[in-house]
């Protein structure tokens, strides 16, 4: 009671030192404010932020809770003159700080932060693209083999032996993600083996656009090994957008049509198991790949062969055998050479000392 | 020999019939599965017994009926605790599908409670004890706005009664009357909890969430963001345990009864790989 | 000219999205949303009406060909016109056109969602658990040190989640936690590096113009 009173009497510390700078490194129309607490700090019931722009009429923008000293006023025009005052609040009872020196907020054209990313990003870009240009020059490339993409020769031939089609999936990615995009390379490869050998393609989609975009690829195909008459267009066709009906919708397919190889390629969500494990069941051989790791398992359990992550990336250059883009993947090795090295660089610096150098990765 | 064949080779259909049956076997004949209470869930309660007297509780509800299997027990066991307890609450959700299954628990649960009541004074009254906000959209807008008053943001409750006419909220202004924020959710709302409410003022958050969706919040157990944190039916499981060994609240244990179909399944997965990796071993002996 | 124009339009737009990713000015920023959404919302629309025209081509060419199960094509066109003209002219809640309601039933997307979707989306979705346990009676076998080592490890964790697990022994919980948190991340980790250079190698072919199997083929 005595407090309250005394509070009432006296009032509550004003918040101190107010500085307003335009938040950095933004797409502008923001500033940021910080003060020092009020000595009154724990009693209060937070903090206001008011703004100006003449220095005179000021109006609330903001509130925020005690022992917080930082106010993110996302709410400016570019170019104009503000003025900030914070208020320690306790009840109705206000007491305002002194004004903030005039601030203005701009627009930044590069985010400062991400500079490392950029460097990364130049020096590993740069990587692939030496090596690519090495290809170029005809110099021949080692690359290990794959089990799944050695499979596929066997998996089409097996198709056309029996007498039975093809199913590919390219999963329920969108065309943004770059794993429906890498599975399109592989199809293209697929649909030109499927095309010599004259083995019926059935390919169906989720997404319209990539389905599109597929039609293309898989005519494209065919015309390039010179059987454009073979091409079927309904073997490449939209279903629903919908994740599970389009999962029960392939499903259904693979019981029905009894494909002899099934490619579940691409991005996948929990339908993995749905679509793999209904293969296995129609005694189909089946040939996997995906970067999303939660479907790894999946994926591995239930199909013949599965290529992990990276590998679904390799295949188009693998399958084609061609000189540039096999070089892509010399220099995405070396790469991961690098961030390797420098893992283990990291961890032994990070386990026998305390530099401050490491305060960088922070 | 042709047994060990058949070991290797037990049709899938066998399989899923053995498993439908032990799943739902449990659950037509219920019985209740003790577990131990691991420490996660046993912050969550001491979280709430050791909000102050004039603090209030609130629970988000923000689970659809898609998750609400596991997140319903725990919605449950959490009532009964604050009203054997009487801390104030206030129950509101960030969507508008949840507010169907947060009312249908208020109800029952107030019911047993009040069914039992002797007095006025023992039952549980709307707007003395607990309030119900409902929903206000955007979701961020209440999670931000209830920091600065929680009445201006929900001017009216669910059943349309003014916010600031009701006794509880008199004395509950904004955050800083608030001990603690349960979210109970199988997506992203106790991340933006503590990213918005208890960055900006401060507020302790606890969390409930699915078995699926555990992993991504683990980190905020561990940084001390979250106070407490209940995973999946285990978890709900876990709070009937704690709240019946400490304050002797013997109610129908929804999670536990559900536990042995649980555990049941698992067996039977892994009986099934003992069984096909014997026949493959003793096959490949022979050979 | 008929492979150019897709190269440099792919160029203009990949350049944009990396631009966009480190430059945050409103100019960058804006251009980037006009190609990158605004285009692509417009393309997609296109695109749905060649897609549905493509699913409905498949279907009445069973029909009239009368191919093995064409009359499954039926059921397909028959909930197709249905479901259009309910979501088309019955909207979300049942404030379109339509005569909404037939006793408790409304014709609206609302009840198509609730009553068609949600339970045979959730039957798919339920699927799993039978399809997990017939996958791992089939490969989890201890073929070889490394399929052993798997299926101990799976042993553990899937007794650790368990109550009897935690009777068992009380370490074994704690172990399966530390069998997800350490060795199962740091696979993890391997393996979303090894991504992360595959998807930078992939995006700068394909900005580049060395990777056209997306135009159908290398060739020019």
């Amino acid at each position: 009671m005595a407090v309250i009173l005394l509070i009432g009497l006296i009032g509550v510390a004003p918040p101190t030192h107010v500085r307003a700078y335009d938040t950095p490194d933004d797409g502008g129309g923001s500033i940021m404010v910080e003060w020092h607490l009020s000595q009154d700090d724990a009693i209060l019931d937070g903090y206001e932020i008011y703004r100006s722009n003449d220095g005179d009429v000021y109006e609330k923008v903001g509130f925020i809770g005690r022992n917080r000293t930082r106010y993110e006023d996302s709410n400016t025009e570019d170019g104009e003159n503000y003025f900030y005052k914070v208020v320690a609040l306790k009840d109705t009872l206000k007491m305002y700080s002194q004004a903030s020196q005039p601030v203005m907020s701009s627009p930044q054209w590069f985010d400062l932060p991400k500079l490392n990313i950029l460097i990364a990003c130049v020096i590993f870009g740069g990587l692939i693209l030496y090596f690519v240009y090495h290809a170029r020059k005809g110099k021949e490339l080692y690359i290990r083999k794959i089990a799944g993409l050695q499979a596929i020769d066997d998996a089409v031939g097996r198709a056309t032996e029996m007498g039975k089609p093809i199913l590919y999936t390219t999963g329920t990615g969108l065309i943004g993600d770059i794993a429906t995009i890498a599975s399109l390379n592989i199809l293209g490869e697929i649909a030109k083996k499927c095309a010599r050998y004259d083995t019926q393609l059935i390919n169906p989609h989720l997404d319209p656009i990539v389905y599109t975009v597929a039609r293309e690829v898989v005519k494209e195909s065919y015309t390039q090994v010179g059987r454009p008459d073979a091409f079927d267009p309904d073997s490449v066709y939209f279903i629903t957008d919908l994740q599970f009906a389009y999962a029960a919708a392939v499903s259904g397919i693979m019981v029905r049509e009894k494909p002899a190889t099934n490619f579940l390629i691409g991005w996948f969500m929990a339908e993995s198991l749905i679509l793999a494990e209904t293969g296995a069941s129609t005694g189909a051989i089946q040939i996997a790949g995906t970067d999303r790791v939660p479907q790894l398992p999946f994926f591995i359990t239930a199909c013949d062969y599965t290529l992990i992550g990276e590998e679904l990336y390799a295949a188009s250059a693998y399958i084609s055998k061609e000189p540039l883009l096999l070089g892509a993947i010399k220099g995405e090795d070396l790469g991961k050479l690098i961030i390797g090295a420098a893992l283990i660089a990291g961890s032994i610096i990070g386990l026998l000392t305390k530099l401050p150098i490491l305060n960088l990765f922070k | 020999m042709k047994i060990i064949d058949r070991l290797t080779k037990i049709d899938r259909r066998i399989i899923y019939l053995i498993l439908i049956v032990v799943v739902a076997l449990p659950l037509i004949v219920p019985s209740v599965e003790k577990v131990r209470v691991m420490a996660p869930v046993e912050k969550l309660f001491n979280a709430i017994e050791n909000i102050p007297e004039e603090k209030a509780l609130i629970i988000d509800f923000d689970y659809a009926p898609q998750t609400a299997p596991e997140l319903d027990p725990m919605g449950f066991a959490l009532l009964r605790h604050v009203f054997k307890t009487r801390v104030k609450l206030i129950v509101i959700s960030l969507y508008v599908q949840p507010l169907g299954l947060a009312q249908k628990a208020l109800t029952e649960v107030i019911e047993e409670y009040n069914s039992e009541a002797q007095t006025h004074e023992d039952s549980i009254v709307y707007g003395r004890d607990y309030v119900f906000l409902g929903w206000v959209p955007p979701p961020i807008i209440p999670i931000l706005g209830m920091g600065e008053s929680i009445t201006n943001v929900y001017q009216v409750d669910y059943y349309g009664n003014r916010t600031d006419t009701l006794e509880l909220m008199r004395s509950i202004k904004n955050y800083n009357d608030v001990g603690l924020l349960i979210s109970l959710s199988g997506g992203n709302p106790p991340k933006w909890w503590v990213q918005f409410a208890q960055s900006k003022f401060g507020l302790p958050i606890g969390a409930g969430v699915t078995a699926v969706s555990a992993s991504e919040f683990y980190p905020y157990l561990q940084s001390g963001q979250f106070s407490g944190l209940m995973i999946g039916m285990k978890g709900a499981a876990e709070y009937e345990e704690i709240i019946e060994r400490e304050l002797n609240i013997k109610r129908e244990r929804k999670a536990s009864e559900a536990l042995p179909s649980l555990t049941y399944a698992h067996l039977v997965i892994i009986v099934f790989i003992v069984i096909g990796n014997i026949g493959y071993l003793i096959k490949r002996r022979s050979k | 000219m008929k492979k150019g124009l897709p190269l440099i339009l792919v160029f203009i737009c990949g350049i944009l999205g990396i631009i966009q990713y480190f430059a945050p000015h409103p100019v960058v920023q804006d251009t980037d949303n006009f190609f990158r959404n605004n285009l692509l919302k417009i393309l997609a629309a296109f695109a749905l009406v060649l897609g549905l025209g493509s699913l409905l081509k498949v279907h009445m060419d069973k029909i009239k060909r009368k191919r093995e199960n064409w009359q499954y094509s039926w059921v397909l066109i028959i909930v197709f016109i249905i479901t259009s003209i309910i979501g088309l002219f019955g909207g979300v809640t049942g404030e379109g056109p339509l005569p909404t309601r037939i006793g408790s039933f409304s014709f609206d997307n609302q009840t198509i969602y609730d009553n068609v979707i949600v339970p045979l989306g959730s039957t798919m979705f339920a699927l799993l658990a039978f399809f997990m346990a017939s996958a791992a009676y089939r490969a989890f076998r201890a073929r070889s040190t490394e399929a052993t080592l798997l299926l101990a490890s799976a042993f553990i964790v899937m007794l650790g989640v368990l109550p009897l697990g935690d009777r068992i022994s009380p370490h074994l919980p704690s172990f399966a936690q530390w069998i997800m948190d350490v060795p199962n991340v740091a696979g993890q980790r391997g393996i979303l590096i090894g991504v992360a250079f595959g998807i930078l190698a992939t995006a700068l072919k394909i900005i580049l113009g060395i990777e056209r199997s997306w135009l159908g083929g290398g060739g020019e």
